[in-house]
């Protein structure tokens, strides 16, 4: 089923895949950076191969900076800056933009929001002079309020309420954070969604859109200095206010163990499980990564191999890691079979943990890793699309765009003695969360 | 500047040449050039050089796809393409797997209505080893029994994970319910039944007679030295042995006669999933190009006029849209969205609204300005990677369609008139005899769907099978 006009995505797919996936090799591409006297930060990297134009806008301001009575407030005005502004009202920024050769996209994290445009390089004045429009003077118009909650509700049932997998993840964070913001979903509780106000959307709109709580990455058919040039004319004259206050909450260390069933219709069980590792910018990041390939990724992989493979109790099994700017969770997915006891692929899954505990991987292993990192190093820079999300979530995540030519260096550092201290430091059972889903289904259903 | 990125360093010298051709080169694409030729076993090959990124794909197509699977055996073309890895003359499954993963190289194989494609992604510096696991696959699968009956068990069980989430399987219940018994009804991938019915006989069998040379194309594209790769893809591919190969044709698809609707029932959904339509066009359709201009305006982009009313305008649904999957023979088209139960069929009806308003109206010369710009514009991004352009030449090979679809296209995309556009309306966009499904809570949504279609089926997603329901199942 074609469905690419469910545009405006609204998770953190693009950037999961990204940090998630790994990033190595000697490779060095120019990239130009200017500092706005708003404070806003500009990186360019130049590609003429093909004429068109990838436009990113990180905002530091995500679900994490919102509260009880506001959770989803970052999502839903991630809606609303397609949604009118001064110059370009209700409608117009997207049919100006479509009917001048682009397109447009968003996605909203716990931790950024980020504004997408893919357009011809002649479209260029037009794509600055919209964006510079919305993060000055976005309107709220009531009608255009209404009506968007209802297609954030729609989007909360197709991905969450309708879908098994955002169901328990969503059960998933709320248990294993007690604390801290991340605890509840991005897209927002139901109640949430129904009933933030007007005062709370444009508090919002003046806590999170200051140009210095931006950076800009632009790739393609350019140069850094007619890009330099724009953000002069365009986006230099917006003022500046305070962004976020900082999250001071920290999560508290995990004491024990947290389970939660969910009960409901459905033909296959399903299985989550999170361990709390540290934020994006840690030093372990290179050694959960090394660690994460050995034991999830490719058919060769320890869990595929044992769980997939030789016990046949699980369909898939695959783990994400999302760029976090606090402590986080690395998500760990299983899908058994139909009948098969989740708890059935649970021990196996943690008896593999527990041979990476006490035994460093194989040289092979280790090699294959980062090799598997380096093909998918170029798998990412090879399309101005992908080069501008990765230059934007090194820097927002990591403090420095450059940062992405020390992975090569950073994964190469990496040994096995590190790999095997990271599965014990961060994989014991009193640091986990599990949440299964068991299929409870009506009698007249449940016979075959 | 590292030359471990030569691509980046030849871009950069040439950026002073480019940038003084850029306006004029901005406004046309261009394939890169290619060459074809067939090998003496009959192997067409086709081979495309594009430095910048080192790395090299290869997509293979072979001429049969689920259509030819026998009745009752839905998933038999997809299962033999599946199972290609698993076991070869040289290495057991976890072998292959081992071999691939650690040089971080892809494959994939699969099997769509009209061909079967075998593809794979290496560095360029893994040339040799990856050519060799390529070519062990497509050349020498063993079927091993233990991975035939693992392979079933884990795709049966993937039909079952699929149906608890509708967005998923809605496609497979329309293009049933609309196909009925030709081949574009089957689901590509099998049911609950028909792959309990796949003996590893078939099979075998299913590749003896249609994986061989003559049946088959393969793109190459990425960064090699041309020269080289000729001789190493003789080497490899020279001695596939020649094979006569009858494939089965497909028959002609008409479009259906009378409306109808399928309810299929998910009694915990809190939203309907619903497809209309009607058969489509074929791939070499000679409108194709104003169909796309006209799809585009009508349900191909976010201010389209379906997701303008929809969502938009509305809020009924996150997304709302229409396509046209064209195929050999004519193939499906489609209007697709989702909406909470209570406003199913205010959405609905919205949206056949919109598809009369087409056939009223028309589209406006705003509109097919911008639709067309909008389609140039775009364009260039699905030419980007050599992983794009190994299956651009492939699939335009098979179908019969040259590069003009992409070097022309701009050109033909500015050629369509007003006038063109309302016949292409007339023709193509179906507009009576609509065919519906909806995946919902019938016992919320069934009542108000019946104004529909007189003629009316119902299932539960639970009962194996799509649509027609499998003959042999149990309820």
């Amino acid at each position: 089923m074609k469905t690419r006009l469910m545009s405006r995505v609204a998770f953190a797919v693009m950037a999961a895949v990204l940090l998630g996936a790994p990033v190595w090799g000697q490779a060095e591409f120019p990239v130009a950076a200017k500092t706005l006297k708003n404070g806003m930060k500009v990186l360019v990297q130049t590609d003429h191969s093909i004429p068109n134009v990838a436009l990113y806008i990180f905002y530091r301001i995500g679900s994490r900076n919102e509260g009880p009575g506001t959770t989803g407030l970052s999502h839903f005005f991630e809606h609303m800056m397609f949604n009118g502004a001064k110059k370009y009202g209700p409608g117009d920024l997207d049919k100006v933009m479509e009917a001048n050769g682009g397109s447009n996209n968003a996605y909203t994290t716990r931790d950024v929001t980020v504004y997408q445009d893919w357009f011809p390089r002649s479209a260029l004045p037009l794509i600055y002079d919209i964006e510079a429009d919305r993060i000055q003077n976005l309107s709220f118009d009531p009608q255009k309020i209404k009506s968007e909650r209802e297609v954030v509700a729609a989007e909360r049932r197709l991905r969450t309420d309708n879908e098994n997998s955002g169901l328990l993840d969503e059960q998933l964070w709320a248990t294993a954070y007690i604390a801290h913001p991340y605890q509840w979903p991005v897209i927002g509780w139901m109640s949430d969604i129904e009933h933030w106000t007007m005062e709370q959307l444009k508090h919002h709109f003046e806590m999170g859109y200051s140009p210095n709580n931006a950076t800009m990455v632009v790739a393609g058919d350019v140069s850094p200095e007619e890009i330099f040039q724009l953000c002069e004319k365009y986006i230099e004259p917006i003022p500046t206010h305070a962004p976020p206050p900082p999250v001071t909450t920290a999560e508290p260390d995990q004491l024990g163990e947290r389970r939660l069933i969910v009960r409901k219709p459905s033909q296959l069980p399903l299985v989550l499980v999170a361990y709390h590792i540290p934020q994006t910018n840690n030093p372990d990041f290179y050694a959960l990564n090394v660690l994460r390939t050995v034991l999830f990724q490719g058919e060769s992989s320890r869990m595929y191999q044992r769980l997939v493979d030789k016990d046949q109790i699980a369909l898939d099994v695959s783990s994400s890691v999302d760029p976090a700017f606090d402590p986080t969770i690395v998500e760990i997915a299983v899908q058994p079979k139909q009948g098969v006891d989740p708890q059935k692929c649970e021990k196996a899954m943690y008896e593999e943990f527990e041979s990476a505990k006490n035994a460093t991987v194989s040289d092979t292993e280790l090699e294959k890793a980062k090799n598997i990192r380096l093909a998918e190093f170029y798998r990412e820079m090879r399309t101005i699309n992908g080069r501008a999300n990765t230059i934007g979530t090194y820097e927002v995540f990591f403090g420095d765009y450059k940062k992405l030519f020390d992975a090569a260096k950073n994964y190469s550092a990496v040994t096995k003695e590190d790999v095997q201290r990271v599965a014990n430091a961060y994989f014991g059972a009193g640091n986990r969360t599990v949440s299964t889903l068991i299929p409870e289904n009506p009698e007249e259903q449940a016979k075959p | 500047m590292n030359r471990a990125r030569p691509g980046f360093h030849v871009l950069a010298l040439t950026m002073a040449v480019l940038s003084l051709t850029s306006s004029a080169a901005a406004q046309t694409l261009h394939m890169p050039p290619h060459e074809k030729y067939v090998l003496k076993n009959g192997l067409t090959v086709l081979l495309l050089e594009k430095h910048g990124v080192p790395m090299i794909n290869l997509y293979a197509i072979v001429k049969t796809g689920s259509a030819a699977d026998p009745a009752g055996e839905d998933g038999l073309a997809s299962i033999t393409a599946g199972l290609l890895r698993k076991g070869t003359k040289a290495r057991t499954a976890q072998q292959f797997a081992a071999d691939l993963d650690y040089i971080g190289g892809e494959f994939e194989s699969e099997a769509g209505p009209d061909f079967s494609s075998v593809s794979a992604e290496f560095l360029t510096k893994d040339l040799t080893r990856g050519l060799e696991l390529f070519s062990d696959a497509l050349l020498h699968p063993m079927f091993p029994q233990a991975e035939v009956e693992k392979l079933l068990a884990q795709s049966v069980d993937g039909v079952r994970g699929a149906k608890d989430d509708p967005q998923q399987v809605l496609g497979l219940y329309y293009y049933g319910y609309l196909y009925g018994a030709h081949p574009y009804g089957r689901p590509a991938g099998g049911d609950e039944v028909s792959l309990q019915r796949i003996k590893r006989d078939a099979i075998a069998k299913f590749y003896e007679t249609n994986y061989a040379p003559g049946n088959t194309l393969l793109a190459v594209a990425g960064e090699f030295n041309g020269v080289e790769m000729r001789k190493k893809l003789e080497d490899v591919f020279g001695g596939w042995p020649a094979r006569a190969v009858a494939v089965p044709s497909i028959p002609a698809a008409t479009p259906v006669k009378s409306k109808r609707l399928l309810l299929v029932d998910k009694d915990d959904a809190t939203q309907t999933y619903f497809a209309f339509g009607n058969v489509g066009t074929a791939r070499n359709d000679p409108d194709r190009v104003a169909i796309r201009v006209v799809n585009t305006i009508f349900g191909g982009r976010f201010t389209s006029e379906l997701n303008e009313a929809l969502r938009v305008e509305s809020g009924y649904t996150y997304g709302a849209s229409s396509f046209f999957d064209a195929r050999k023979a004519p193939g499906p088209f489609g209007i697709f969205s989702f909406t909470k139960n209570e406003t199913t069929t205010p959405a609905i009806d919205l949206a056949v609204q919109v598809l009369q308003k087409l056939h009223k109206d028309g589209v406006t010369d705003e509109q097919l300005k911008s639709a067309k710009s909008y389609i140039k514009g775009q364009y260039p991004p699905n030419i980007e990677t050599s992983r794009q352009l190994a299956q651009i030449i492939a699939t335009h090979e098979f179908y019969g369609l040259g590069d003009d679809e992409v070097n022309q296209l701009e050109a033909r995309v500015d050629a369509v008139t007003p006038e063109m556009a309302k016949q292409v309306i007339q023709k193509h966009f179906p507009s009576e005899n609509l065919v519906f499904v909806l995946i919902g809570k019938a016992s919320a949504i069934g009542p108000a769907a019946e104004k529909y279609a007189e003629k009316r089926d119902a299932r539960a997603i639970s009962q194996p099978g799509f649509w027609p329901p499998p003959s042999g199942a149990s309820k």
